[in-house]
């Protein structure tokens, strides 16, 4: 510890002279590692993007429970407390015949007139159930059970779609981090073992003064871990770039997509790419130090 | 000699064991044969004969770059079979003098030197006064600076030569350390480096300049002649028995 504290000075000078003994490789490194990091801040910031979709939609997802004819309103309001109390509900709310006229006039717009060609109202009464998506088929069945319901209008499919898809993107996320990992891993270990090969009469002359491999590798793995943070410093550029660009293009254009705010967005990719290249540069770097034996440098 | 260096050498603390080294490299060549003998704490040995002999095979074996074939060799004590780590930290005890010098190149002279130093936990403050102190010694202040790819042989030879003294060594192994110096500097150099064995510290030296060492009187001369060595002439013209049995 006294040595690496007393060598902080001359191991940050020899890792800027590896770099700089191999200039145009290292900048293709770093650039390819800037890309590489850049691809997986687009994929988490989709992630994230459907996440909040996702999660919303979740947020939104409901039933419509219709009860039998000659139901009184006592009896319905009774009927939503019931309903309330199964796992899973979120909220119960008791809909009349004409909010759910008034509804539907909004939903249609300004095809409402076809309404005007009803003499009564056509629409029934019914209870608005807001659902924990996880437990759906549970609170399906719960509601079809309760008395005094007549049947359940559920969105199964569109709901089931949304869990899938929420499943999709997920496992398309863990695929994509784990190769871009594994793939900036290897850049940085072939670019240590480069670094170490081009100072192999360096490396050699330390071994033979008594230098420990701590020592000699300390430089190294500094400019490992240098050169992918930098490559995350671009790849949160770029990021920030496309977001600044995308929100100005589409944020008020697609208002039916509830969007995370751009600030929360922007501060987790930043903060991710730049903790994620500086983990992927140390494990880079020890991964291409131990792939080194002592005949490779003499 | 100082009285503590006298005291120590008479008590006969051995430094180096060779007994029975044979090495034979990869491709057949039989660099030494049959090697057999004891070198003491404090002691100046100088090793001569001509090119290829085994000069540079003996002090590799000592240096644990080479591991004996055949026989024991003990080096502080330590057999020279032992893994890199130990060998590692056996080699932080000794002052080597390369015949290429093995400097870095695209470094200064200073930092030429105190890379020999750094690994030792020693402050930079002082470790960079050690260096300078070494580099005066050799006569080399005024190219601290100085790249070493821009030295002349003589200059790089010095700076190898002050990279090995600068760690206060127990043992100092200095393969032709005179070849490209001229006659002042050789003498000096020669003189600097067998001054340490007043401070207890064995010196081993390579050399093909018999002229510089034949007035030699407290060191041992062994010949190398195909890898087997021979006693010249021991410690004060008499013949050891300590040293080659």
């Amino acid at each position: 510890m006294k040595t690496l504290f007393y060598n902080i000075g001359y191991f940050r000078k020899e890792a800027a002279k590896t770099i700089w003994l191999n200039p145009l490789s290292n900048l293709f490194s770093l650039l390819g590692t800037g890309l590489i990091l850049f691809l997986l801040g687009m994929v988490m910031m989709g992630w994230s993007i459907g996440d909040h979709i996702i999660d919303s939609l979740q947020k939104e997802a409901e039933i419509s429970a219709y009860f039998e004819k000659g139901i009184s309103k006592e009896q319905a309001e009774a009927l939503v407390e019931d309903i309330k109390q199964i796992e899973g509900v979120r909220e119960a709310t008791l809909i009349g015949e004409t909010e759910a006229r008034d509804r539907m006039k909004e939903i249609l717009g300004e095809e409402a007139h076809i309404l005007e060609l009803f003499d009564e109202n056509p629409f029934e009464a019914f209870i608005e159930v807001r659902i924990d998506l996880e437990l759906m088929n549970s609170v399906l069945k719960d509601v079809k059970e309760q008395k005094g319901i007549e049947y359940v209008r559920d969105n199964r499919e569109v709901l089931e779609q949304i869990r899938d898809i929420t499943e999709g993107i997920k496992l398309f996320g863990y695929l994509v981090i784990l190769a871009v990992g594994i793939t900036t891993v290897i850049i940085i270990a072939h670019m240590i073992r480069q670094g170490i090969y081009n100072n192999k009469d360096h490396i050699n002359t330390l071994r033979l003064l008594g230098a420990p491999n701590s020592f000699i590798g300390f430089p190294y793995l500094l400019s490992g871990l240098f050169l992918t943070l930098l490559g995350g410093i671009l790849a949160a550029v770029l990021v920030t770039l496309l977001l600044e660009g995308g929100y100005q293009q589409f944020g008020g254009s697609i208002p039916f997509i509830p969007l995370p705010t751009k600030e929360a967005l922007l501060g987790n990719a930043v903060s991710f790419l730049i903790i994620i290249s500086a983990l992927l540069g140390l494990l880079g770097s020890l991964f291409g130090l131990s792939s080194i034996k002592p005949h490779d440098t003499k | 000699m100082n009285s503590l260096a006298k005291e120590r050498r008479a008590m006969g603390v051995s430094m180096i064991e060779a007994n029975g080294v044979f090495l034979r490299y990869k491709d057949g060549t039989e660099a030494l044969k049959n090697v057999t003998l004891t070198i003491k704490q404090g002691e100046l040995v100088y090793i001569t004969g001509p090119s290829g002999s085994g000069k540079t095979s003996f002090l590799k074996l000592l240096m644990g770059m080479e591991q004996p074939t055949g026989g024991t060799l003990k080096v502080f004590d330590q057999p020279m079979t032992g893994k890199e780590r130990e060998i590692r930290k056996l080699r932080r005890k000794i002052g080597p003098v390369f015949q290429e010098f093995k400097l870095i190149e695209g470094r200064t002279v200073l930092e030429n030197v105190m890379i020999g130093i750094r690994f030792l936990g020693i402050s930079p403050k002082k470790m960079k006064e050690a260096a300078t102190n070494a580099l005066h010694k050799v006569g080399l202040s005024h190219k601290i600076s100085s790249k070493v790819e821009n030295l002349s042989w003589g200059e790089a030879q010095r700076v190898a030569i002050a990279r090995a003294v600068v760690r206060k060594p127990a043992l100092i192994l200095a393969d032709e350390p005179t070849g490209n110096l001229d006659y002042e500097n050789a003498v000096h150099i020669l003189k600097l480096l067998t001054s340490f064995t007043d401070s207890n510290v064995t010196v081993i030296i390579t050399t093909h300049a018999t002229h510089l060492i034949e007035n030699e009187k407290n060191a041992t001369f062994l010949r190398v002649n195909a890898g087997e060595f021979t006693i010249e002439r021991s410690r004060n013209g008499g013949y050891d028995e300590d040293i080659i049995l």
